[in-house]
């Protein structure tokens, strides 16, 4: 198969990318590694600082990557071998077995209904469960179930349920050659698991009261889905007992600007997360007191300044601060802290304390890519003040979060200069 | 007319945005059943996949002859859902988009009844449009690649750069007489480490070997009119005054000094002048200066030349000032050292051997952050300052040794990997002091020092004196203002900056249609960041110059030849000067049109609508809308 464009990663940095050079009339081919795509910005509530809600704009341009007659999606699938020959890439593409024939499910659901497994769902960071067999999210693009071999007990009551016999154990993975003329790369970032930082007692397991680890400690991620439209328990409610949780603590730099945790690296967003998220929960619960525990606050986007302002002057409280650890009392956590703008030692104990984790890099292909990446893993173009998103190598572009953690204004505009990019250099080596 | 009576009705819950206050289920139920409608349900994404499916299926299915979405504003999916009918073989301007999320749930989330009523009534208006709505068909305007861009600085150049590469002509307009901008005066730059003159430079040979790129500089944008795939603009070229070849020799003869603005008066140039970098490599004759002795065999007899250029699109890429502090500000004007962070930034490159100003060495500094920024006047951080300010210490003190340096901030704003330039100031044992906008420091003279007295909230507030020999101010951005900006009415935000469309969705494009933004013209930037929003607005330039055309809403004049009574009123109104009349009746020129409305408005016989809002529409959905 022959496309100009390979775009690997189909988070909004991919798809914005892709679309670009669709319109602009090139062969796109997006890969995907997840089931859907969508990557973390269809998992958020709200997104700063207009609180446009996430999914009314990353929806639409999934769906329009998905219907665009230039743009092809290969879900599931993975990038396994680049090559590059004369003015040409040769790309292996792995595509994994869904064990659901794609063009047959019409995305029912029905399979999930019957399953009898339960497990942790991905799409809210294990806040409530999924079955072996399900489709990942609402408004996964594609919208086809994936059977989760791992957990599978093999009962075959998905398959009996299945009214177009999409349900397939006997697929394979697939092995798929393309050639394509230039590359963006838009592999986006991992975020930083939590229990990484032992002082801040975060447990992935949410059925664990009353220990150290405090299910009512949760991370970032997990509050934007409680406060997403699509969230959970369709209330805000604390992970540990479902209690309304009427004080809530935000911790900043966890597992960011911390050397201990081999991160020095500030993650660029997580002052403005947390900011925007006490303001939608002091939205969602009336007289729930909200507190954040900050450095420095890093506001320094267009309108970010005047978000921050309106938000302190609602009433939280921003108390200055890098956090000890966490402890716990009658299943609350306990924020230890010492201010420092008045040298006072701080125990406060909150219903919820969420913590405000960064981003890692994810540098994965940087070997099949031949591409550099900084001692942090993320990718370094080489030439970064007058064109950020090239690399070394002539038709591989980055965008993205990929070569550094950044908020979404940011990744769009980078996704359409890769495009940019690109088209000016398809243009050159003739298509 | 007919009416059409197979109208699919979609309301959105938009995941509880709107479902939270307006009773979807109740809007559904209040308009199932009427006449006209074949079909109405709710869904809580109809902007999804699914949701889109939804209404592709119905179409299909059912043979919609009209669709209702009422959700958010149609400024978000209007095109989502009109893109979805088309695909499903429905004409796109049969698809009514009405909002109920910004019109009703949001501003009534106080009273859930009266929005599920007003969200009902909405709605009710919008199935009465579609009835009577007729088959349009979209405007295809072709599109010459050819492209205008306003600025010549770092953004101006890396957007003519990648469209000229694309194959498009590009026309780069610089008002000074030479390319490069801003950016040069900039010592080492972070993150890379060349500096602003390498970056200049290398940007300028590619501008300067793209057959594509036309340059202009010393040129004023006189007018600029126009709309996407054809806008005009007039340039006046001013003279250089100069003759042949004008060699260095022949320059450092000129008898006049005058300090040199690319460093802020830190050195002098000739009144004949040129800047090595970048280009052009002519030199050009300074007029408030020269004394006319006519050493350099000047030709003072050139007069301004005006040309005029085309573009389908316009970028504007007219970048920032740096704000300049008030007399008084922390001692500045008032005290001879204290000086803002450019100005730092080109003392630091100049000098050798030792840090001097006004002939004084300098040991010790303080700088001041925030100066124009996060205040009343500046409600926004201008997002450069706190690195460019610990980078330009670092390498202050990399090339002179041996200084001592105090930073008096607000909030270290090192985002990102700029994180390790801050950790490396720590470690190069310069001393950070917070203060509070409420108690700000104060920079008074003691002797031959400077005191700056600041409260320091790291040591609980503690009043601290630091005495330095130089007090540097880390000023903001503030927009460069320029005349095209009114010539082609594009808006501002709240900060003064140029306003996008939306930040997320459509972060180059501004409401005037063909004219986008790149760089600090439309918020603060560092170098990084305005290359990346240059290239964005060549991608979205692209879309239409590399693919050739543009494809218009229907939404112009119509005008009916029998109502016409041929007065001429809407001659006057036109503001775009479609409108003439022929033989007796008003003649519509239907590419000038840009769907104002404002003819009809004033048409005595009502002979003129505007397609897509044809009067018997308007009519029957206000009928609807107070219908109960």
């Amino acid at each position: 198969m022959k496309y100009d464009v390979l775009v690997i990663g189909g988070g909004i940095a991919g798809i914005e990318a892709s679309l670009t050079l669709g319109d602009a009339g090139f062969e796109v081919l997006l890969v995907e590694k997840d089931p859907s795509i969508g990557g973390h910005m269809i998992q958020l509530s709200k997104v700063f600082p207009t609180t446009d809600c996430a999914g009314c704009i990353t929806t639409p341009k999934m769906a329009a990557a998905a219907s665009h007659p230039k743009v092809h999606l290969m879900t599931y699938s993975e990038v396994k071998e680049v090559q590059k020959t004369g003015k040409e890439f040769r790309v292996k593409v792995l595509k994994k077995p869904r064990y659901v024939e794609e063009d047959l499910c019409i995305g029912c659901g029905r399979c999930e209904e019957v399953c009898p497994v339960l497990v942790p769902r991905e799409f809210d960071y294990g806040i409530v469960g999924r079955k072996a067999v399900y489709i990942p999210f609402e408004m996964a693009v594609p919208k086809k179930a994936v059977l989760d071999l791992e957990h599978c007990m093999m009962c075959g009551r998905c398959e009996r349920a299945c009214p177009k016999d999409a349900i397939n154990f006997l697929q394979e993975p697939e092995e798929v050659e393309i050639t394509v003329k230039a590359i963006i790369v838009a592999t986006g970032y991992n975020l930083f698991p939590p229990e990484r930082k032992k002082e801040y007692s975060y447990t992935g397991n949410l059925t664990l009261i009353h220990t150290n680890l405090n299910p009512n400690i949760i991370h970032a991620m997990q509050m934007e889905r409680l406060l997403a439209p699509s969230r959970p328990y369709h209330a805000l409610l604390r992970p540990g007992d479902g209690k309304v949780p009427e004080r809530v603590a935000w911790v900043l730099c966890t597992g960011s600007r911390d050397k201990s945790l081999g991160n020095p690296l500030c993650s660029r967003v997580c002052c403005m997360y947390s900011v925007k998220q006490a303001l939608l929960y002091t939205s969602a619960i009336p007289f729930g007191e909200a507190a954040i525990y900050y450095m420095d606050i890093r506001a320094f986007g267009k309108g970010f300044e005047e978000f921050y302002t309106m938000v302190r002057d609602l009433g939280v409280y921003f108390i200055r601060g890098k956090v000890a650890r966490i402890e716990s009392r009658n299943g609350n956590p306990v924020v230890i802290v010492e201010d420092t703008e008045t040298g006072e030692i701080r125990e406060d104990e909150y219903d919820m304390v969420v913590l405000s984790v960064g981003l890692l890099s994810n540098p994965e292909l940087s070997e099949i890519l031949g591409i550099d990446t900084n001692s942090y893993g993320f990718y370094v173009p080489p030439d970064e003040n007058a064109n950020p998103v090239a690399t070394k190598v002539d038709g591989i572009f980055v965008a993205g979060t990929a070569t550094c953690p950044k908020d979404i204004p940011d990744t769009v505009a980078e996704a359409a200069a890769a495009a940019a990019q690109c088209i000016a250099y398809l243009k050159e080596v003739g298509t | 007319m007919k009416e059409r009576n197979k109208i699919g009705v979609y309301v959105c819950h938009c995941g509880g945005n709107i479902s939270d206050y307006v009773d979807v289920k109740k809007v559904v139920e209040a308009v199932k059943d009427l006449p006209n409608v074949a079909v109405a349900r709710d869904f809580v994404f109809m902007c999804s996949e699914a949701g889109q499916n939804l209404i592709k299926e119905d179409i299909k299915n059912l043979g919609l002859d009209g669709v209702v979405v009422a959700s958010c504003s149609p400024h978000l999916h209007e095109k989502t859902f009109r893109n979805a009918a088309k695909e499903a073989g429905l004409n796109p301007y049969l698809v009514e988009h009405v909002c109920i999320r910004e019109h009703s749930s949001w501003v009534h989330s106080d009273n859930p009844e009266a929005a599920t009523q007003k969200a009902i009534w909405i709605v009710k208006a919008a199935i009465a449009k579609v009835s009577l709505a007729r088959d349009l068909e979209s405007i295809r305007l072709d599109m010459k690649p050819e492209a205008i861009v306003v600025g010549g600085g770092v953004a101006g150049m890396r957007c003519a750069i990648d469209l000229g590469r694309a194959g498009i002509t590009v026309h780069l307009i610089e008002k000074s007489p030479f390319l490069g901008g801003r950016a040069a005066q900039i010592g080492k730059m972070y993150p890379s480490g060349i500096s602003g003159i390498e970056l200049v430079k290398k940007l300028v040979e590619e501008v300067k070997n793209n057959p594509n790129i036309k340059v202009y500089t010393n040129a004023e944008i006189v007018s600029a009119e126009g709309a996407l795939g054809e806008f005009k603009v007039k340039v006046k070229i001013n003279p250089r005054y100069v003759k042949g070849n004008v060699s260095d020799d022949t320059i450092s003869q000129c008898p006049v000094e005058v300090p040199d603005e690319f460093n802020y008066g830190l050195t002098k140039r000739k009144a004949i002048y040129k800047r090595d970098f970048t280009y052009p490599d002519t030199p050009v004759i300074d007029m408030n200066a020269c004394t006319k002795c006519g050493k350099c065999n000047p030709d003072f007899n050139q007069k301004p030349k005006t040309v005029e250029v085309t573009g389908s699109i316009v970028i504007l890429a007219t970048g920032f000032k740096p704000y300049e502090p008030k007399e008084g500000e922390f001692g500045y004007k008032v005290y001879d050292n204290v000086i803002t962070l450019p100005v730092f930034d080109r003392l630091i490159s100049i000098s050798n051997g030792k840090l001097e100003y006004n002939g004084k060495e300098i040991r010790d500094i303080a700088f001041i952050y925030c100066v124009g920024s996060r205040n009343e006047e500046h409600e926004y951080c201008s997002r450069y300052c706190c690195v460019a300010t610990i980078n330009a210490a670092l390498q202050a003190l990399e090339k002179f040794g041996d200084l001592r340096v105090y930073h008096v901030y607000r909030d270290i704003r090192t985002y990102g990997k700029y994180e390790l330039y801050y950790e490396q100031a720590g470690r190069d044992g310069m001393l950070f002091f917070k203060y509070d906008p409420e108690n700000p420091p104060v920079v008074e003279r003691s002797g031959n020092k400077l005191i700056v007295k600041v409260k320091d909230l790291l040591t609980y507030g503690e009043e601290i004196e630091i005495p330095v020999d130089m007090v540097v101010l880390s000023v903001g951005m503030e927009p460069e203002m320029s005349d095209v900006f009114t010539m082609l009415r594009v808006p501002f935000s709240r900060d003064g900056f140029l306003q996008e469309v939306h930040p997320k969705l459509r972060p180059v494009e501004t409401a005037i249609g063909g004219v986008l933004v790149a760089g600090t013209c439309q918020g603060p930037k560092d170098t990084v960041e305005a290359t990346a929003s240059a290239s964005a607005a060549a991608a979205k330039a692209d879309t239409y110059l590399v693919k050739g055309y543009a494809e218009l809403e229907p939404f112009i004049a119509e005008i009916n030849p029998e109502k016409c009574d041929g007065c001429g009123e809407c001659v006057e109104e036109c503001p775009a000067g479609a409108i003439s009349i022929e033989n007796g009746k008003a003649v519509l020129k239907e590419a000038l049109c840009k769907g104002c409305g404002a003819c009809g408005a004033v048409c005595p016989t009502e002979a003129i609508n505007l397609r897509g809002y044809y009067y018997d529409q308007l009519r029957k959905s206000i009928e609807a809308a107070g219908g109960d």
